[in-house]
């Protein structure tokens, strides 16, 4: 394991007005690791990716980035020193082409001046080469990036995170809303960046996908940290537990048992 | 087993994404645009060719597009950045009564009134910007509300200082004529009268082109109106653009208000009302949606020559201008649907490759 | 003289043929409404005129009576006319441009704005097409090397109807203003200023105009409840003058109201007495007759008016004529 953590928060707070989005959350990630952030709707996972990529500060709490505090001012400065984020929307534009889309916001330039100017031979050959290193064939780079599939438009945004240096890799749930073998090729595509040493940061809900690239786990609930564990420390199924949230779904199980006896759930309500 | 799924999606890719020159080119924004404006030519050319046919019919032509093409050029801009002004016609009427007040009333010369002009269109499109970009409400209406600020000012602020609703004699005063050199000088080509305006259309048009497609902020353009989030998330600073945006549109009204005065020697408090919706005609002709991020400078022009077109050929034909908007009405309609039958053709392809990823992952 | 003696036998001689052999398609004489004549009555050149006037004809009632009147004259004449307008002063010096592109052979044109139109029509007179000015203009048409002027300033108007409103001893005149930055209307309101006896109120009700005429009656009836001084309102076009005595009936006020130009409503309630008088341009005449003098230059080379305009107007239609003058507006020519 590597002794310093690449990015650590400690105590993070996030106040929207007076309610508590986030709520002391500390978490590692490291060089080479996949740590997964998992939690149900509304458990704090986005409102802490965004802190992480700069989109706002938090209200209270450390922010450390190779071991120095940060204090983001927009989404540009994080991404400046590595820290890459791949929103669900992936950022992309669906009626801009392939190599439009992956140079945007840091369009390579020549020319001096007047004349300085989009260097589309550069852009187009490098959006070329790094979709290859990925295994992905695009035969017209002025395709609208919107008539891709969806396994393809993630493992785009993947790699363009990649290749614009990203040392930290957020990836906010890349594989909702894909079929089995789609989301199988997103997965490939993060365990070819945690191979090139990066650290990811893997938001999802669906256990078994987190569990199958993950390394390290943080649970979020209601804004809190349930637990953090490695690999090693937590197995499936005791993740799935914890996912679901242990007391609640033994409230649901109660519940279920009395309406499967005829009473309705306030009576279980009541009895709990 | 992994290694071999993905080796045969990328044979699906293969199969389906292999682009025809003919998808290429139907793939061009400007295509639909295009084709109308070689029916619309055509038509005329049938139905008046004794001047259609000639370099004056070209020039005439030229002189009903150029001011408008200048227009539609921004108004491109900004549509495909995302955004509407519907304040751009009035503000050319605004821009050439400020300038011709201030040069007849105050006795200057017209060159600080044209830079006093200029001053006060960037402040309106600083202003359109910064509303919309802060306040988040649609352009639409914010534009709206300083159309409705500026109509009335035009007629109100010129009545007060001229007591009528028309500055006249700008032709006096000191430096007319250096202006009207520069804005709008006529000049011969082989054998027909052409303004310099059409030349600053053209120019205009590269320029607008060139940094559309050649430079990051055409980029940038494209991104903020097809979804300025995403664009802000991927660092585009959104706001700084649309703010430019709105301030070239404004910068372009004040040329053709410049444009105007110099060749009408006299600034009338109407002018350029309802313009608005012409420009946004043309632009939308052109083949620029109306939801942003996408569309091209090019297409706006062609718009903008159809227009022209239209005008011309019917006087030329003797018709009626009584049915000058439905023959509009009528183009904008049919050059949306050409549009759109276009671009889903070009789309076929990308469509057509998803389907087939989507039956193999059935399977 | 005897030239035109001989068209007009002519003329006579193919209204017979016509009308022996039964031919349908011949526009007769008596019914000038046909707007484009299969056969040319009058035998001479082709000829083609091009009229450019500050308004679109098409959707201004004034303008459309004067474009009814140029189509009328040019059935008769046999020559074909094109016809437009614009508010835009830009376009309208660019029609004109377009007529001198198309080679008319004669022009005829509104000047509410001069300054804006005198490159424009400078090209037609140096293209060696004869060009006439009409409505608005009597004071630059010599200088712009016009033949002639036909009609009036919409000053002399207005300052026809400030004497009206005079001998019916009004002091305090609304002048209501259904356009913004309409040229014309500005000049009928300041027309009625210089003859006066009293004081003028500029009224804009731009914002409903004609499109809104309710939205307008209300406007003006609210004006007469705010100023009970005011006792005589001048309307600047016949559905606003319906307006505004609507707007007197439902304020329960004793405004004497007048307006412009005629309508078959504007005669009715002048003859019923709700209306003291409409003046009248005659407007009919601002298109129907440059076209005949346009036809005699170019055929015969003819200039009317000795040097000066030839007036159209204004004419005022008051009780004592509105019956008579009742069928023709039905028509479509007063």
């Amino acid at each position: 394991m590597t002794a310093e953590p690449l990015l650590e928060v400690r105590h993070l707070t996030k106040l929207f007005g007076s309610v508590i989005a986030l709520d002391d959350v500390s978490a590692k990630v490291y060089r080479g690791e996949v740590t997964c952030l998992l939690g149900d709707n509304g458990a704090g996972k986005s409102t802490l990716i965004k802190i992480l990529s700069g989109v706002f500060p938090p209200t209270d709490g450390e922010y450390l980035f190779e071991g120095k505090p940060c204090h983001f001012r927009s989404p540009r400065e994080a991404r400046a020193l590595g820290i890459a984020t791949v929103y669900q929307d992936l950022s992309l534009l669906p009626l801009m082409p392939v190599w439009r889309n992956f140079f945007l916001g840091a369009e390579p330039e020549k020319g001096t001046a007047l004349l300085r100017r989009f260097d589309v031979a550069t852009a187009k050959r490098i959006v070329r080469d790094e979709l290859a290193k990925m295994g992905i064939t695009v035969h017209d780079l002025d395709q609208p990036v919107g008539t891709m599939s969806g396994g393809e438009r993630q493992s785009l945004a993947i790699a363009r995170a990649v290749y614009f240096g990203a040392k930290v890799l957020i990836l906010d749930e890349p594989t909702a809303a894909l079929g089995v073998k789609q989301a199988g090729m997103v997965l490939r595509y993060v365990a070819q960046a945690k191979a090139r040493n990066l650290g990811v940061i893997f938001i999802s809900h669906n256990p078994q996908h987190a569990y199958t690239v993950g390394d390290r786990f943080v649970i979020l609930k209601r804004g809190r940290v349930l637990g953090s564990w490695t690999k090693q420390e937590l197995s499936l199924a005791e993740m799935i537990y914890c996912m679901s949230g242990a007391d609640e779904l033994e409230t649901l199980s109660a519940e279920l048992d009395q309406i499967a006896r005829g009473n309705g759930p306030q009576a279980a309500t009541r009895a709990a | 087993m992994a290694t071999e799924t993905i080796a045969r999606a990328h044979d699906a890719d293969a199969r389906v994404v292999r682009t025809g020159v003919v998808r290429r080119l139907f793939r061009r924004v400007e295509v639909g645009a295009f084709i109308g404006a070689v029916v619309v030519w055509v038509f005329f050319a049938l139905v008046a060719p004794a001047n259609w046919l000639t370099i004056t019919g070209v020039s005439r032509i030229l002189d009903s597009a150029s001011t408008l093409g200048i227009m539609a050029v921004a108004v491109a801009l900004l549509m495909i950045g995302g955004e509407f002004d519907l304040s751009a016609g009035v503000l050319t009427g605004t821009c050439g009564l400020i300038a011709g007040m201030l040069a007849t009333q105050l006795g200057l010369s017209i060159w600080p009134a044209m830079a006093v002009s200029l001053v006060f269109a960037l402040a309106v499109g600083y202003f359109n910007g910064w509303m919309v970009v802060n306040t988040r409400l649609p352009s639409f209406i914010v534009t709206l509300a300083t159309f409705f600020i500026l109509r009335g000012a035009n007629v109100g602020v010129t009545r007060l200082v001229t007591q009528r609703v028309l500055v006249s004699n700008i032709d006096q005063v000191a430096g007319f004529m250096d202006a009207r050199n520069l804005f709008d000088l006529e000049f011969s080509l082989l054998g027909a009268q052409f303004r310099t305006s059409t030349i600053w259309w053209i120019v205009i048009a590269f320029i607008a082109t060139w940094v559309l497609q050649r430079t990051r902020y055409g980029n940038w353009i494209f991104a903020v109106g097809g979804d300025a989030v995403a664009a802000r998330n991927v660092g585009v600073p959104a706001d700084r653009v649309k703010i430019a945006l709105f301030m070239t549109t404004s910068v372009a009204a004040w040329l053709v208000g410049m444009m105007s005065i110099v060749r009408l020697r006299s600034a009338v408090a109407s002018e350029g009302i309802g313009q608005e919706f012409v420009y946004i005609i043309a632009v939308v002709t052109g083949g620029c949606l109306l939801t942003g991020g996408y569309g091209s400078v090019i297409g706006a022009c062609i718009g903008a020559l159809i227009f022209g077109m239209a005008r011309v050929g019917i006087v030329f034909a003797g018709w009626d201008t009584d049915w000058f908007y439905s023959f509009l009405g009528i183009m904008l309609l049919v050059a949306v649907l050409v549009n759109n039958y276009t671009r889903r053709r070009a789309e076929a392809v990308g469509i057509a490759a998803a389907r087939a990823r989507t039956e193999e992952e059935g399977q | 003289m005897s030239r035109i003696g001989k068209t007009m036998s002519a003329l006579i001689a193919l209204a017979v043929i016509f009308s022996v052999v039964g031919c349908v398609s011949a526009p007769a004489p008596a019914e000038p409404a046909v707007q484009k004549p299969s056969a040319p009555q009058v035998v001479q050149a082709k000829l083609t005129f091009g009229m450019a006037v500050h308004a679109n004809p098409a959707e201004d009632l004034f303008w459309g009576v004067v474009e009814k009147g140029a189509r009328d004259a040019a059935a008769t004449y046999g020559i074909t006319l094109k016809s437009g307008g614009s508010g835009q002063p830009k376009e309208q010096a660019q029609l004109i441009e377009d007529y001198v592109a198309a080679k008319v052979d004669g022009i005829f044109v509104s000047l509410a704005n001069p300054d804006a139109l005198k490159d424009a029509v400078k090209k037609a007179t140096d293209a060696g097409i004869p060009v006439i000015t009409i409505n608005s203009g009597a004071s630059v048409y010599k200088q712009f090397g016009a033949l002639t002027h036909v009609g009036q300033t919409e000053r002399v108007a207005g300052q026809g109807a400030g004497e009206q409103f005079n001998q019916a001893g009004a002091k305090k005149v609304l002048c209501v203003i259904h356009e913004e930055a309409n040229i014309g209307l500005e000049e009928r309101c300041d027309g009625l200023k210089d003859s006066l006896k009293g004081e003028v109120v500029r009224f804009n009700v731009a914002t409903t105009g004609v499109k809104d005429v309710k939205g307008t009656t209300a406007a003006i009836q609210d004006k007469l409840t705010a100023d009970k001084t005011i006792d005589g309102i001048l309307a600047l076009n016949p559905v606003v003058g319906i307006a505004a005595r609507d707007a007197v009936k439902a304020a329960q006020g004793s405004q004497k109201v007048a307006t412009f130009d005629l309508s078959t409503d504007v005669l009715d309630a002048i003859a019923a007495g709700e209306l003291m008088f409409a003046v009248d341009q005659q407007q009919y005449l601002q298109g129907y007759l440059p076209v005949v003098l346009l036809y005699l230059y170019k055929t015969n080379l003819n200039t009317v008016g000795g040097g000066l305009p030839v007036l159209t107007g204004p004419g005022i239609v008051d009780k004592s004529n509105a019956a008579t003058v009742k069928d023709l507006a039905k028509k479509g020519t007063r």
